[in-house]
């Protein structure tokens, strides 16, 4: 059984983006949108976290976690408090409140994923890890001796997230078998942004890292967008696949 | 503090950039005002009331406002479900640029509380504020999308 942990938020997007950031994870999320309501799911639910924002109407963060402080049954669940405000004043009043740990928004998914696991272990959810001897993923498919990595068309955030928690058990996997060699397809891409460049740096990087080598695809126009990257600029790019196997 | 002396234009600028490249991955580049016209658009506001109070205004067209969204929840833009959605994206924005100008002023030795946001959506219509020490309009293009930014600060007493 995985954590349980209840996100209180005004906003459903908040709530939808703490809710991916934890999908790769063993964990059950609740949800509430104000504090009263949190406070209920809290006595009801007993969650293990609760992550609480601070502005919201009915009854906001501050008070719902004073209220939690004053329940024998509640005031040791831990509490990561999200605020807007990143002042110093503010800062201190958070910390005063008796939170384990506080965000700041804007904020991503991995960074509320990396303070959750100061706090506590996180599990990977047991369907989503490949099994041992499976190639097939979402992005990840074995031609020959070749581990194939192709990305969609549009690459956002949520993308990266999703390869890089199947990156490196497929690096593992393919280190164990023999295969050395990765094509990154980026032939579907058809727009240069953040998240692609992000991704691009953390297959080569985890590539090098695993002493996998790795040839790029992509369009002769993507192609010539990422030169104008610095962290892209030096990469060889390939116009096809079949090039890119003749390189190896 | 002066409000006066108060850098807005780089706060303003810095808290949007930053929010829309850290939430959305989208990089703003910052362009001469444009007007609407009758495109019709999503206004997202917040307002602060204390020592300091003031109001930020996030405007976007509907197109845009869709586009964000997707971004936001990492989804396609057929996948949105309702306006409600949108709505609610496009608050937690002028939240978020909000929740930064609230924290400079706090920083800078004001007082003040942030409001939840407000959404106002519709077409060919302005929002005209008066009677503000310090004022801010700032334009970013994203693609074909444009985002205007307002912030308006006063001394609240």
């Amino acid at each position: 059984m995985g954590l349980k942990i209840l996100t209180v938020d005004d906003s459903k997007t908040i709530r939808m983006i703490v809710k991916k950031a934890f999908r790769p994870y063993d964990c059950q999320i609740v949800e509430g949108e104000n504090g009263v309501e949190g406070l209920a799911l809290a006595a009801k639910e007993n969650p293990d976290l609760i992550i609480l924002d601070i502005t919201m109407p009915v009854m906001n963060g501050a008070e719902m976690l004073a209220k939690m402080k004053e329940e024998p049954e509640l005031k040791d669940i831990p509490v990561i408090m999200l605020t807007a405000e990143a002042g110093k004043d503010n800062v201190m009043k958070i910390v005063q409140l008796g939170v384990k740990d506080y965000m700041v928004k804007p904020f991503k998914g991995e960074q509320l994923i990396e303070r959750v696991t100061k706090i506590m272990p996180l599990a990977e959810k047991k369907g989503d890890a490949p099994k041992e001897g499976e190639s097939e993923s979402k992005y990840f498919n074995l031609d020959g001796d070749i581990q194939m990595l192709a990305v969609p068309a549009k690459i956002l955030r949520p993308t990266i997230v999703e390869v890089e928690t199947q990156l490196k058990p497929k690096l593992k996997e393919m280190t164990g078998g023999g295969i050395k060699k990765m094509i990154l397809d980026l032939s579907k891409t058809k727009e240069t942004n953040v998240s692609l460049i992000k991704l691009i740096v953390t297959v080569l990087d985890n590539c090098q890292i695993s002493g996998v080598k790795v040839l790029t695809v992509a369009s002769a126009a993507l192609g010539k967008e990422l030169k104008d990257f610095q962290e892209t600029g030096n990469i060889p790019i390939h116009f096809s696949i079949d090039d890119a196997k003749a390189a190896f | 503090m002066d409000l006066s002396d108060f850098d807005l234009p780089t706060f303003i600028r810095g808290a949007t950039q930053e929010v829309f490249d850290t939430m959305l991955s989208m990089e703003l580049s910052e362009q001469e005002l444009k007007d609407f016209g009758d495109t019709s658009r999503i206004v997202g506001s917040v307002s602060l009331a204390g020592t300091a109070s003031g109001t930020v205004n996030i405007h976007v067209s509907d197109s845009f406002a869709c586009q964000i969204t997707a971004n936001m929840l990492g989804m396609e833009l057929d996948e949105i479900d309702s306006d409600d959605e949108v709505h609610d994206v496009i608050g937690e924005l002028s939240n978020m640029i909000g929740g930064d100008l609230k924290s400079r002023l706090c920083d800078a030795g004001f007082t003040c509380e942030l409001s939840i946001p407000s959404i106002t959506s519709g077409k060919d219509f302005s929002i005209e504020s008066k009677g503000w020490a310090v004022k801010e309009a700032v334009c970013f293009q994203f693609e074909d999308h444009i985002a205007l930014i307002e912030a308006y600060i006063k001394n609240g007493g």
